[in-house]
Formats: structure tokens, sequence, C-alpha cells
């Protein structure tokens, strides 16, 4: 059930996609999802499923488990897509009963938004899919290194980010654990009204503050322990290197950047839309 | 309420490339009143094998008979096996929520639909058993011992009153102190109620000087059940699966190889004390 939670776990597998530099690919993921935006044509949207598609491929996670990373933010894809499809104005009234009216603009919306939003997540899990947590921070610290200048705690703030990485599977271990001991003790989760489940979560969420907080006493302890001082002066075991088949797919995002622009540009739609 | 399981397999993680096959058509059969111990290496499937016992976990194939019950089909009523099977995971004391060692105590027992008045009851006579004094009722769990802590969450599952109790290695990260009280604790439990016990544990120590049976597992698969003294008897097989006899019987064994032969099977201090005394008089009569 809780296993059932892929968001942001890495899976360890030997790819071209696995292999690049995790800057590189940190910066390509962020430049897709705003990418994702200037999408509005369904012809683009072809083009961005391909791409991500052949990402897929090419990274040799499952497509299943690329999919999966998508459900538990359905919901919110669902509601997003439901306020676009009633709240949008226009001219092409396609529907209407009452007060509720749906327009043309409005199905636009709302089909290309749920579609902006699983691109984006699937995007985003590829990136965590195919870059091991401790990779992750590392390209994000050596990114954000240059903005320590003006202030900006970059080792804090990629240590932080390792560390509740780090503790996510942790946690859902936890969680699991304690959901079986209260369910050994009669816990009944699966039924009742929605306030009676929400009650029966107490057992499950009380534990789970209460242990979370004494890691955190446990591992800060263990850190000062080992002299841990923050990032002045800290060097990095791996040293990141940018090397041919990074730039290659730098190449190649790079022409799919263009092709997208051009779409944009030259307003290619197919049947109109 | 005997415990039958039936060629059952289970494999975490299917289909993913963290597949990890846990049990490996495993049978046996638990009888009433039985006190067994659990032993195994360290990721050899022990926690798996009781998350079945009370359902929480559902077999690949094979079944599991609690009282003649099936309990892998789907009918079955969750809350019924869930008081007749009381498990108690490993370091139960995180699973304390309430206030108040009273109100979590009887969040079991309150689950099942039992009465303030029975729950009351029910409490008033478990506290004595897991040696808990009357005074500790009104106070946080949080503010206990760990030693205490560990009682409460105990008593947490045997106040839902259930004949066969599972315990997850009750007594890691105890003092002596704690682990013997632990240990008469649910001796007195199986010997006063006849409660079926079955007790993981790593330390031979405490296998040897409670349990009357050993299941022995590794790396899923069922390899002995018998007997403490047939199980470890066989000390060569133990060690292979990353496991020991208890301490004194390797003294006794080395006392072999040098020439000292002591009587009878010993794998508890105060055996060998009998057999050195028996043995001192022998070699002084001669």
């Amino acid at each position: 059930m809780l296993k059932d939670i892929t968001l942001g776990q890495y899976f360890p597998l030997d790819s071209c996609i696995h292999k690049l530099d995790p800057r590189v690919k940190i910066l390509l993921t962020l430049f897709y999802i705003i990418l994702i935006f200037f999408v509005h044509s369904v012809s683009g949207y072809l083009l961005v499923g391909f791409f991500t598609l052949f990402l897929i491929f090419l990274s040799k996670v499952p497509l299943k488990v690329v999919i999966k990373s998508v459900k538990p933010l359905l919901i919110i894809i669902f509601i997003t897509a439901f306020i676009n499809l009633f709240f949008t104005g226009g001219e092409k009234v396609v529907f209407s009963w009452k007060f509720i009216k749906i327009t043309e603009n409005g199905i636009i919306n709302a089909v290309s938004m749920a579609l902006r939003l699983v691109f984006l997540v699937m995007g985003s899990s590829l990136l965590t899919y195919t870059t091991s947590p401790i990779l992750l921070t590392d390209g994000i610290e050596r990114l954000l290194s240059p903005f320590s200048k003006i202030g900006l705690p970059s080792h804090e703030l990629a240590m932080m980010m390792t560390i509740a990485l780090r503790f996510i599977p942790t946690l859902l271990e936890e969680t699991e654990k304690i959901i079986m001991a209260q369910k050994s003790r009669g816990a009944d989760f699966e039924s009742g009204n929605l306030l009676k489940r929400a009650k029966a979560l107490v057992p499950v969420l009380v534990p789970l503050f209460i242990s979370s907080f004494r890691r955190a006493d446990e591992l800060a302890t263990a850190m000062e322990c080992r002299c841990y001082r923050g990032g002045k002066g800290r060097t990095s075991l791996r040293q990141l290197k940018i090397n041919s088949a990074d730039v290659l797919s730098i190449v190649i995002f790079a022409i799919f950047c263009a092709v997208l622009v051009l779409i944009n540009v030259y307003n290619i739609r197919i049947m109109g839309y | 309420m005997p415990i039958t399981v039936e060629n059952v397999s289970y494999t975490y993680g299917k289909g993913t490339p963290f597949e990890k096959k846990a049990l490996d058509n495993v049978s046996f059969e638990i009888q009433d009143g039985d006190f067994i111990a659990l032993i195994g290496h360290t990721g050899s499937g022990k926690s798996t094998l009781i998350q079945l016992f009370n359902g929480l976990l559902k077999p690949d194939s094979g079944k599991v008979f609690v009282n003649g019950t099936d309990i892998t089909s789907e009918k079955v009523n969750m809350k019924d096996i869930r008081s007749t099977v009381g498990v108690v995971f490993q370091y139960p004391e995180y699973q304390l929520f309430e206030e108040t060692v009273y109100k979590d105590i009887a969040y079991g027992p309150s689950n099942l639909g039992k009465t303030e008045e029975e729950i009351k009851e029910i409490i008033s006579e478990i506290l004595p058993l897991v040696g808990l004094e009357e005074d500790v009722l009104t106070k946080s769990p949080f503010e206990l011992s760990g030693g205490q802590k560990r009682r409460v969450a105990i008593a947490g599952v045997l106040a839902m009153r259930p004949k066969i109790l599972v315990l997850d290695e009750p007594t890691a990260g105890l003092d002596p102190a704690g682990r013997k009280d632990i240990l008469s604790c649910v001796k007195k439990l199986h010997d006063r109620n006849n409660t079926t016990v079955v007790l993981v544990s790593h330390s031979m120590e405490d296998v040897a000087n409670t349990v009357d049976k050993i299941l022995v597992i590794s790396d899923g698969k069922l390899l002995n059940f018998d007997t403490v003294a047939n199980v470890f008897k066989s000390s060569e097989e133990l060690k292979n699966i990353g496991l020991n006899v208890p301490q004194v019987t390797r003294v006794v064994n080395h006392l072999k190889q040098k020439g000292v032969f002591l009587e009878g099977d010993i794998y508890t201090v105060e055996a060998a004390i009998e057999s050195i005394k028996e043995y001192i008089r022998r070699k002084n009569d001669a």
C-alpha cells in the first residue's frame, strides 16, 4: 500500500540517462518543466509525449513504474482539470445547465492543464528515478554554489534535502510498521466515514511524529559528534565532470526545444487545435 | 488453538529490482499451549512469518489456519483473528500514542467492542501480570522508562486476551534485569493461562531458559522444528546459518573435547552446574 508511493525513489539501473551528470539532468528537467507550460497545441503535446517516452525508453525504467508515479497526484490533477473545466470563460459554450457552463476554452484548458501536470510529474520522476539522492543533492549544491556569494546557504540547503530524501523510505517503513502494530491491536483503517477514518489515523500519526523528532535529535547529535560545521571548507568525495554524453544530451534537448519553438512560432496545429 | 502453516511462500516487491523471496514453501504446525521460539539470522524471514499469523500479510501461495479457520481467505473476520492471535512487534513502545497509559492499553479491547467495565477489569487483571503498578495508569506513556514503556505496549496486546501470543524480540534493547522480567512475565502467562506463545529471539540463552520447542528458519526455509535439546544438538548446522548454541553449551562441548564428560543435554547454566557437581562427585567416588 504505502510501498506504492514511488515519487522520489531511485531506480538503480545501468542506462545512459543514469550516467549523465546530475547538474545537466537537473537543469534539463527544469527547462523541460518550463517548456511544458509553453505548449499550446496538440502537435506540441504529441512532441512532448514522444520525447518523454523516448527518455523513459532510454532510461530503461519500466513505463509502468513511471506511470505509477503519477498516481498519488491524480486527485490534484483532477481538481485542477475540474476547476479549469467549469471556471473558464469563453465565447463558444459547449454545454450549459442552470448555472453550470462549459466552454470550448474550458475543455481545452482542462485537458492541457491535466496533460501538463502529467508530463511534469513524469519528467521530474524520471529525474529522481535515474539519479541517486546523493548525486541529486550534489548536483543541486554545485548548481547553487555561485549564489553562496550573495548569502544563499547552498550547502545547508543541499544537506537538508539529502536528509529529507534519505528519510523518506525510512519514514515510510516506519509508518508501515506502526500501521501493522495498530492493526494487530484491532485498528480499522478501511471502513467508516471520513471522520472515523481520520480519527483512526491518530494512533499512527502520533507515534510517527514522536519517532521523527527522536530521529532528528539523534541525527543532529551524531553529526555534531563527527564535527559537522556546515559547508565551509568542505570538499566532496565525487568530483562532478561534464563529458561528451552530457554535451550530446544537451544538444538533443536543444533540438527538442527548437522544434517546440518552431511549432509555436508557425502555429502548427492538427485539426485546428 | 493450533496454527497450521501449509506450503507458504511470500515475496516482497514482486516485479521490482528489489524483489526478495522472504518465505519459501514453509509448512509446520503449532499445537495448543506450545511455547515455541522462532530463531533465524537477520533477514531469514522471521518477521514475515509472524505477520502471516494474524493476517497482516497474505501469502503468495499456501495457506495459514488458525484454529481450523483459513485466515488467507477473503471472507474471514480480521478482528476475530487479531484478537485470537496477539502480535507484539519489535520495539513495541514506539506504537504508544495515547495521553495516559490506561487509554493506551484500552485501545485494543475498545477496538474489539469491549465495554468500559470489561476494559477496566481486564486492565486490573493484566497490570500485575506485566509487573506494572496501578499508579502508572494515569501517567503519560512517554514519561515512563524504556522497560516500563515496553511493558505497557505488551499489556496493550495482552488486553485483547489473545489465545496465541507472538512476540518479536520482546527483550531487544533492554538491560539484563528488564530482559529477565519480560521473559518471566511471558512464561507466567504461558503457564497460568495455557497461552500458546511464539517467541522470536536472537538470544540462545533466553531461548534455552524459557521455551519447549524451537523453530529454525534460514533464507526463508524451515530448517528444523524440534525440542530445545534436539535443536541445540546440531550446533554445526546452527553455526552454518549464522546462529549458535547457548554459551554454556559451547563451554560444555569444549570440555568434552578436553575429556571432561558431563552427563545430559546441557543448555542452561543451572543444568551445567548440576552436571558439574555430579561429575565432581563421580570423580571423588572413583
